[in-house]
């Protein structure tokens, strides 16, 4: 299956999980951190709400590495549309598209809701897919493989629920 | 260090894209259990990620000499229910908060509505934080409920 980015072959899975580890190896070993991204919505909040929780010093002291490394996340997804015949703004979401088919507004409202989930679950959780699902488990953490578990059950009856049961091809 | 940390953050989020981590119709066919491709990125990285962490861990030091100290997540009863919140909220989106992130920088313009909504909810979660705490038995608000 192509990507919806240009419809690009995707690299075998195998190199794609090599670099994610080799990334949050170097992470680790260069700087002493741990990978985790979640936490970047924190940081953002941190720079313009003043609720203690968005004060503590334990947010603010790992505040700038992780916010540099977001930057590159958006710099990297940049390189690869640009890289790969070319960046151009898209509203393109493949199968919802196909099967649910609702336009630009409503994508809006779905995908912000979306957004709603993720980020008050996440922080709740402690953490998501890179902090729990990857540097987690590769540091065998109890709590990681929980959370772990559960947003991928919690993911598996949500889509089948919208694909298989709400909307169908 | 600045630079150090952009340059590793595009190569994961160039990774993301590449290997479709960060693509809507590969997370879908990962969670109806179509597509073994995420299964593979994820089981792929967790498996060179634990003799990884355990011989950093075991060498004990940084590259700078430091020493290296890893400190475990905290664990409480958000990490289910959180997880639940989550699980829905990749499957409505496609998208798990590094992938938001990558999707606005390949130009996919719902993302960012993606973003503000997981910036909302961040800070819904933030302000709610001592009204949470006692059902979810969660640390005390200066350790927070885990990083990453």
């Amino acid at each position: 299956m192509p990507l919806i980015l240009n419809e690009m072959t995707p690299l075998h899975w195998a190199v794609g999980g090599a670099a994610i580890a080799a990334v949050t190896l170097a992470l680790l070993f260069l700087s002493g951190r741990r990978l985790g991204l979640s936490t970047g919505f924190e940081d953002a909040c941190s720079l313009v709400l003043n609720a203690p929780y968005f004060r503590r010093s334990s947010l603010l002291g790992d505040r700038d590495w992780r916010l540099q490394f977001i930057a590159g996340l958006l710099l990297g997804g940049f390189l690869s549309a640009v890289l790969g015949s070319g960046w151009s703004p898209t509203w393109d979401l493949g199968m919802f598209d196909e099967v649910i088919g609702w336009g630009a507004g409503a994508k809006l409202v779905w995908m912000f809701v979306g957004g709603l989930f993720i980020g008050f679950g996440t922080r709740l959780a402690g953490g998501c897919t890179s902090g729990h699902g990857i540097f987690g488990i590769s540091n065998l953490e109890l709590p990681s493989f929980v959370t772990t578990a559960t947003f991928m059950l919690a993911g598996i009856v949500t889509t089948n629920l919208v694909y298989r049961a709400w909307f169908q091809a | 260090m600045v630079l150090l940390y952009v340059f590793l953050g595009t190569v994961f989020g160039f990774a993301l894209s590449r290997s479709g981590a960060a693509d809507y119709n590969y997370i879908q066919g990962m969670f109806l259990l179509e597509e073994f491709q995420l299964y593979g990125i994820i089981g792929t990285a967790v498996l060179i990620g634990i003799p990884g962490v355990y011989l950093l861990k075991r060498y004990g030091r940084t590259a700078s000499g430091a020493m290296l100290i890893v400190r475990g997540k905290p664990r409480h009863r958000g990490n289910v229910a959180g997880g639940v919140l989550f699980g829905i909220g990749w499957s409505i989106t496609g998208m798990c908060p590094g992938p938001i992130v990558v999707n606005i920088g390949e130009g996919k313009l719902y993302a960012i509505a993606a973003l503000a909504g997981a910036l909302t909810g961040a800070a819904l979660f933030g302000s709610l934080y001592q009204r949470l705490r006692r059902p979810f038995r969660l640390p005390a608000l200066q350790y927070g409920t885990g990083d990453g």
